[in-house]
């Protein structure tokens, strides 16, 4: 089974379908950048939102499926501060900003921060869980800029064996199960509160092979 | 008085004195006529060592002195009493030992003070073993060495004669073993090595070949007590008890009663002596229950090669059998083991361990459920006194004791209940209601509440079957024509059952809204239900040759009234037109076409029925009966119940997490899994797994949300 489909996050699904368009995303995405940049802007309000996203994503010169795309969205609804004021009135500045952005995700708290966040942006409105391939388009996109060798294992254990949506208790717990557990998985504990499919997972890769757990 | 030059004794001139004195000794110690010494005969003796000892060289001759002293020893022992001692053999052997061990420490004390002062100088200086020493290593040596094997043989043989009854010389032994313990000159190597270690094993070796003879204090001597009770039951209590042939197992193996009493009387007295006894006694049941299960295992596999219409019987054998092990093994608790709690608990966790096995894929709860239902039913295939059956639903309600899924069993008891009652399948209702005062008192009132609402339902059905009938008699307007039982049952005390699925034929139709009508005016605000699964008709059948009353199911009823309007239906027209499932549309057609009664011709005129099947009367079908019954095989509901109690166990488990945390607020997960566990364990065992998935859940449904700090604590979210 390859893996490596390059999974769409759901929000730029939906940017690129106009019925299902959050307009509101787009005109705060307008206040964020500022009055001054209102021209800046204006060419890409007046196209078709999606296109104009995808445009600036262009001009921008970023892939629209990197993550720091979802740094951007954070930013502008406030979920993150905007330490620095950039006076962003041409997309050479917008780029500037974006490669801070981007160093910013090297850093663990704010790394955090978009991870946990993205499950709520990136699930579809009115359900509680994330859609089994969001979440892996998803993870997919979040562990590429912050590595987490298991990531393909995972994707692969949760359509073999899961094939259903995730809550977003076990979305956030595998961050911290990839932070905090080694690679040989000697300190996963089997009696802590993990969620049941980490737990699963752990089974799974063991069983497998894949992991040679030391024993103890 | 002046002192005068002494004289310079020569070393030949000074030994034959001393050599008087010696041979002096020898005759006293032989027993031969001899004076006594006098304290001059001393004094001599004394004093020529000393002289001979201080001559100034080379007339000092201490060194030789101290060599011929040790050769005194030496030539007396190879010339008196090593002769002495081979000819004699066990017991005068031993004799003669103790005499002569004596007489050589007799020999040792006077030649040590004839000699002694060449310890206060001459050894004291050079650091030589003193003379002591030197006179009882030479017995070491030369007898000891020699010696020992025979002796510890034949203290053994001694010790193995008083086991068997025999009086033996206990003072003899006692010396004996003060030989083995002296001649280590203060340390007990030559004790622990030479004698100890084969006594140890030897009698672990006797004691396990003969266990009869456990009281051990009674029949050793008082020396061996402390050591051997230390030694042998404390130190070595492991070895003894797992001897493969006559250990505690062995005992358990061949039902050696007494000899259990006898151990645990025995280990009693030691500290925690009776743990690993009781350890044996629950591995001992545990494998023999074990074993039970393997035989019914091995016993239902062989059988599915052959029929399948006895099921049950191998399971009905099995739940006999363990029922037996447990009186068997209570017996022991209660009688070899005084009734110890140890021993108690042991046996239930020996009877945990293969009750919660299962069967060949069902389940110990299932098996108990249909035994019960196989002794409570007519026509069971026990037959028992009344008597008989209220003991043995006594054993069976004990025996639910041990199953951790106690409310799979009242999910199957239910439905085997349901059965009985319903299809006036039920022996007697007095045994109904005592096993389930049983159960309550075991299980506690929520437990039974259902059940016992069953029973309570159909005492109310009965009284208000008859307030129909007489409703019908002063109605004669509403009569449908055909007579009617219906049994109202409450909806939550029974199994849940398929409603209104059937196509009611309209006759039926008709049965159905007078009762309803009556139903109205005896209350209001209750809505029936109806289950037509679970009716009975009773159909005149009119075939060529004569008619004959049919005893079937609604169901089959439903499918035979078809036949008044068409002479032909196809099995999809019957499908239709029933409103019922493919399932059961083939397990009916079956019953009336294929099974021994044929009321219907099927074309083509196979075993089993498939949907291109036509069916039609036959009406030349005849019996020597005039009324006969037309099984319909239950489904099978296994499967059903699991799912259930599946269901059921999922709203105890959130409900048992909400209590808890409700009460608690914040609590770590271990905890929170270890008192819902706790909680919930009357009733089943929950699964880890299960519990985490309801917590998971709980944290979606904003009921629970994990610490922002510590992800292994929850908090409540009121």
């Amino acid at each position: 089974m390859s893996l490596k489909p390059k999974y769409l996050p759901s929000y730029f699904v939906s940017l690129r379908s106009p019925a299902s368009l959050d307009i509101s995303v787009f005109v705060s995405f307008k206040t964020f950048l500022g009055k001054k940049i209102i021209n800046f802007i204006d060419p890409y309000v007046d196209m078709i939102v999606v296109d104009g996203i995808s445009l600036l994503c262009t001009d921008l010169q970023v892939d629209p499926q990197d993550i720091v795309m979802v740094s951007v969205f954070m930013t502008q609804k406030n979920i993150l501060p905007s330490d620095i004021e950039f006076e962003i009135d041409t997309i050479e500045k917008f780029r500037e900003k974006l490669s801070y952005m981007r160093s910013e995700l090297r850093d663990d708290q704010r790394f955090r921060e978009i991870y946990n966040f993205s499950f709520g942006w990136a699930k579809e409105k009115g359900q509680k869980s994330l859609a089994l391939e969001t979440a892996i388009g998803m993870w997919q996109l979040l562990f590429a800029e912050w590595h987490w060798p298991l990531v393909d294992h995972w994707c692969q254990f949760l359509q073999l064996k899961h094939n259903k949506a995730i809550s977003r208790d076990t979305w956030s717990q595998l961050l911290e199960f990839a932070k905090t557990i080694d690679l040989q998985l000697s300190n996963y504990d089997e009696e802590g509160a993990w969620p049941y499919l980490i737990d699963e997972f752990v089974e799974y890769l063991t069983e497998n092979g894949i992991v040679q757990r030391p024993q103890n | 008085m002046s002192m005068h030059e002494r004289k310079t004794i020569d070393l030949e001139q000074g030994w034959e004195f001393m050599q008087k004195g010696i041979t002096k000794l020898k005759n006293i110690l032989e027993g031969l006529p001899e004076s006594q010494f006098s304290s001059e005969d001393y004094m001599m003796l004394y004093t020529t060592i000393y002289n001979m000892c201080t001559q100034k060289p080379p007339h000092d001759y201490s060194q030789q002195l101290y060599d011929k002293y040790r050769e005194s020893f030496e030539e007396y022992i190879t010339s008196m009493v090593l002769p002495s001692l081979r000819v004699k053999h066990d017991e005068f052997m031993l004799r003669e030992l103790v005499k002569r061990w004596l007489n050589h420490k007799v020999m040792v004390r006077w030649l040590s003070r004839f000699f002694h002062y060449l310890d206060r100088y001459f050894i004291t200086r050079r650091s030589l073993p003193p003379l002591n020493e030197v006179g009882l290593t030479c017995f070491r040596d030369l007898v000891y060495q020699e010696v020992k094997d025979k002796v510890k043989d034949a203290v053994i043989s001694l010790i193995d004669r008083e086991r068997e009854g025999e009086q033996i010389d206990r003072a003899l032994l006692k010396n004996v073993l003060d030989i083995f313990v002296e001649i280590g000159l203060g340390n007990m190597e030559c004790y622990e090595n030479d004698f100890e270690a084969h006594l140890l094993k030897d009698t672990a070796a006797y004691y396990s070949r003969k266990a009869s003879n456990w009281i051990l204090e009674d029949s050793c001597p008082d020396y061996m007590l402390k050591k051997v009770q230390h030694e042998l039951l404390y130190v070595n209590a492991s070895q003894l008890l797992e001897k493969e042939h006559s250990g505690c197992h062995g005992l358990l193996r061949d039902d050696k009663v007494d000899d259990l009493s006898r151990m645990y009387r025995l280990f009693c007295r030691i500290q925690r002596g009776l743990d690993p006894v009781s350890q044996i006694f629950k591995q001992h049941v545990t494998i023999e229950g074990t074993a039970l299960v393997k035989q019914a295992e091995d016993s239902a596999s062989n059988k599915k090669a052959e029929k399948r219409d006895v099921v049950g019987l191998q399971e009905q054998v099995f739940v006999r059998k363990v029922i037996e092990l447990h009186d068997k093994y209570l017996a022991y608790v209660n009688d070899c083991f005084q009734n110890h709690s140890l021993f108690h608990k042991a046996l239930k966790e020996a009877f945990e361990v293969f009750c919660n096995k299962g069967v060949a894929g069902s389940s110990s709860a299932e098996l108990l459920a249909t035994f019960c239902d196989n002794i409570l039913k007519k026509g069971g295939s026990e037959k028992l006194s009344d008597e008989a059956i209220e003991e043995t639903l006594e054993k069976v309600v004990k025996l639910l004791a041990y199953i951790s899924d106690k409310d799979l069993f009242a999910e199957f008891y239910r439905k085997k209940l349901a059965r009985r009652l319903l299809f006036d399948k039920s022996a007697n209702d007095d045994h109904e209601r005592s096993i389930l005062t049983k159960l309550k008192q075991q299980c506690g009132g929520q437990f039974t509440s259902k059940m016992e609402g069953m029973v309570t339902d159909l005492t109310l059905a009965r009284e208000n079957q008859s307030g129909f009938e007489d409703y019908l008699n002063s109605n004669a307007h509403a009569n449908p024509g055909i007579d009617l039982t219906v049994t109202v049952l409450t909806t939550g005390f029974w199994p849940s059952y398929k409603s209104f699925d059937l196509n009611l034929p309209v006759e039926m139709v008709k049965c159905v809204e007078v009762f309803r009508e009556f139903y109205q005016t005896k209350t209001k605000h209750r809505k029936l239900t109806w289950i037509y699964s679970l009716g009975t008709c009773n159909i005149n059948a009119k075939f060529e040759h004569k008619t004959i009353e049919l005893i079937v199911t609604t169901y089959q009823a439903a499918a035979l009234l078809l036949f008044n309007a068409s002479d032909r239906l196809s099995y999809s027209e019957i499908m239709t037109q029933l409103n019922l499932t493919d399932d059961d549309v083939i397990r009916l057609l079956h019953s009336l076409s294929c099974a021994k009664y044929k009321i219907l011709n099927k074309e083509p005129n196979t075993k089993t029925i498939s949907s291109t099947d036509v069916f039609e009367f036959n009406n030349k079908f005849n019996d020597k009966m005039r009324r006969i019954k037309i099984p319909l095989p239950p489904v099978d509901e296994k499967k059903k119940v699991i799912e259930d109690v599946d269901k059921d166990r999922r709203y105890a488990i959130d409900a048992s997490i909400v209590r808890i945390m409700k009460s608690r607020k914040v609590l770590g997960h271990q905890q929170l899994v270890m008192e819902c566990v706790e909680q919930l364990g009357r009733m089943f065992k929950p699964d880890f797994k299960a519990i985490k998935k309801r917590i998971e859940d709980l944290i979606t449904r904003d009921y629970l949300e994990r610490d922002k700090d510590n992800p292994n604590i929850f908090r409540y979210l009121a």
